[in-house]
């Protein structure tokens, strides 16, 4: 069985089609990130397999289960959501935000159990953040803020993370950092990911499968390394674009149109 | 926590002393402390019929509407500046005030030639009051998927139409009708009986409950709709709920007692200075402070140029906005 699922979908916003018919099978345990130029519709497609928007047309499968089907307490225990831009509520420690990943579990009227906070407990450590955990997630820096929210998405305990650039805003450091982390995550509890990268180097390096998606349509699908060796990527982006092998890892490198200079 | 807690009970309970206590005739204290302990079963009664009469027919239900209203208030501040994000918010933001008003207005000057307010006036001031809320809910409600300032913005219309027709029957009147809508306008604890503590009581106690208990939904949803969405919070439905039992409650409150400003804003930013952001503290304690907060005010409204009174708005905010710079600049303001 898939952990992700899209068969025919569409989603409209108003009378423009946003998303069209996009057929997806995601396996369980691997990482998938949908690439594409600004507007091709991959945040829309990674919010609807979230849950936060009704296609028009076809169907999200999660685990087996349409989430059509599924109320949002029943969603969120299935699937969890780093948004692109995360709204980081002042005053909130980063121990009551990471435990707010909690609260399908407890339910809106009871406390967190032990059990629950064992589990913050442990997700903040594995992310290093407990040295953190009294701090007010408002003073963080913009790599601690986007671990404390990949950490408040792993403390739901889903089997499905969805990520929407994760990376907005971290330097390359903090980039890579945050990735590798994700990975761990895939290799030890073998969660699957689907993610969008607007950076192709990072999109080829961590993911194991590319979608690249243009005006809402899927163009090619396939292995990481294939696709970002693909013509059709440099097509679609609409500019050149060179593979570098450095030391075993695929680099994408944009190359600049230089205009010809006549010598006269 | 605990100490702002313990803080805020104490202050209850010399406020709800104050107003046993506190009038144009005195009553000991320690007299007046024995007679409520001996109402349940505690030691003897020591005052005399009269005072004892003062004590529970004049200044307990007074004293009592004023936990009511103070608490009520102060809890649909909190939860409506939770369920908008929105510091500004206030429990009148949906038209209440404006269709309590004009329900008001209605009834008063329909007796233009009486000199009294009509006994049906607390029953348009609901009706109105809710009407407004619907009517609100009906243009703005359904666009609130990304954010809530349709609402809010459909709300200022309503309140701007119902505060336009409530002034042209106002323009229409004698003198001493627009005096009397006036005199309602300001709110007072005044006319506070048995009887209207029985007509609000079941409707404050269920909305505060439901507000409370909104608390942990309140601050799954400060991260916004599409994250708490995403965290299993039903957030359409918690707004539909709080917004719901935050303008029953004040709809209730303030067709007993008018339009009385100043406590649903400033109590939840004063609580939230001293408690911090989470809405499972700022509530309960606003729920306290809140009713403290009032019965202090109208003890002083009642006190201070007796015979007559102050208008309780007034006293509200001539306490209420000294307290609350004096606590802003001891304090580094945080965020709704």
């Amino acid at each position: 069985m898939s952990s992700v699922e899209l068969v025919e979908l569409s989603v409209r916003a108003g009378a423009k089609v946003i998303v069209s018919n996009v057929s997806l099978a995601i396996e369980p345990g691997t990482w998938c990130t949908i690439i594409g130029p600004n507007g091709a519709g991959k945040t829309t497609l990674v919010e609807t397999v979230a849950g936060l928007r009704r296609p028009s047309h076809g169907s999200v499968s999660i685990l087996g289960e349409s989430i059509a089907d599924l109320n949002e307490r029943e969603r969120a225990h299935r699937v969890a959501l780093v948004p692109q831009h995360p709204v980081v509520p002042a005053g909130m420690s980063v121990y009551d935000y990471v435990a707010l990943g909690r609260v399908a579990h407890h339910g809106l009227f009871h406390p967190p159990s032990a059990g629950d906070r064992r589990v913050v407990e442990s997700v903040l450590e594995r992310l290093s953040l407990v040295d953190f955990r009294e701090r007010d997630v408002a003073t963080l820096s913009g790599g601690e803020r986007q671990r404390t929210v990949l950490a408040r998405a792993l403390t739901q305990s889903t089997m499905v993370v969805v990520l929407d650039e994760p990376t907005t805003g971290l330097d390359l450091r903090h980039q890579m950092d945050l990735l590798e982390l994700l990975k761990g995550e895939v290799h030890e509890c073998g969660l699957t990911i689907v993610a969008t990268l607007h950076d192709l180097t990072l999109a080829g390096q961590f993911a194991d499968r590319l979608v690249l998606l243009d005006g809402g349509e899927v163009v090619l699908d396939g292995a990481a390394a294939v696709v970002i060796r693909s013509d059709e990527l440099a097509q679609r982006y609409g500019m050149a674009l060179r593979v570098v092998d450095v030391d075993g890892s695929d680099v994408v490198v944009p190359v600049r149109h230089t205009p010809h200079v006549n010598g006269a | 926590m605990a100490l702002v807690a313990a803080g805020t009970v104490v202050a209850l309970f010399v406020a709800i002393v104050c107003g046993l206590v506190v009038g144009p005739t005195s009553l000991p204290t320690w007299r007046v402390v024995g007679n409520i302990f001996a109402h349940v079963g505690i030691g003897h009664n020591t005052l005399t019929p009269l005072q004892s009469t003062i004590v529970w027919t004049l200044r307990a239900p007074r004293m009592v509407i004023g936990l009511l209203a103070g608490s009520m208030l102060a809890v649909a501040g909190g939860t409506y500046q939770g369920v908008f994000r929105n510091p500004l918010a206030d429990p009148y933001l949906l038209g209440v005030a404006s269709g309590a008003g004009l329900g008001a207005t209605f009834a008063i000057i329909d007796i233009s030639h009486g000199n009294g307010t009509p006994t049906w006036t607390p029953l348009l001031a609901f009706v109105g009051a809710l009407g407004a809320v619907i009517v609100t809910w009906l243009i703005g409600g359904r666009s609130m998927r990304s954010n809530t300032s349709t609402l809010i913005l459909a709300g200022v219309a309503v309140a701007s139409l119902l505060t336009s027709a409530q002034t042209f029957l106002q323009q229409q009147s004698s003198a001493g009708s627009i005096t009397r809508v006036y005199i309602w306008l300001l709110g007072s604890l005044a006319s506070a009986g048995w009887g209207t503590v029985g007509l609000v009581l079941p409707y404050v106690v269920v909305c505060i409950i439901v507000c409370v208990g909104a608390g942990r939904a309140l601050d799954v949803m400060s991260v916004g709709e599409d994250e708490s969405r995403s965290l299993g919070v039903p957030v359409r439905r918690v707004r539909f709920i709080v917004i719901a039992a935050s303008s029953l409650g004040t709809a209730a409150i303030v067709s007993a007692v008018g339009l009385i400003g100043f406590v649903g804003i400033i109590v939840p930013h004063i609580v939230r200075l001293l408690v911090g952001t989470s809405y499972r503290r700022i509530l309960p304690i606003s729920v306290i402070f809140g009713a403290a907060f009032l019965v202090f005010a109208d003890t002083i409204a009642r006190t201070v140029i007796a015979p007559s009174e102050l208008p309780l708005g007034v006293v509200t905010a001539l306490i209420g906005a000294p307290v609350f710079v004096v606590i802003l600049s001891l304090r580094r303001p945080v965020a709704v």
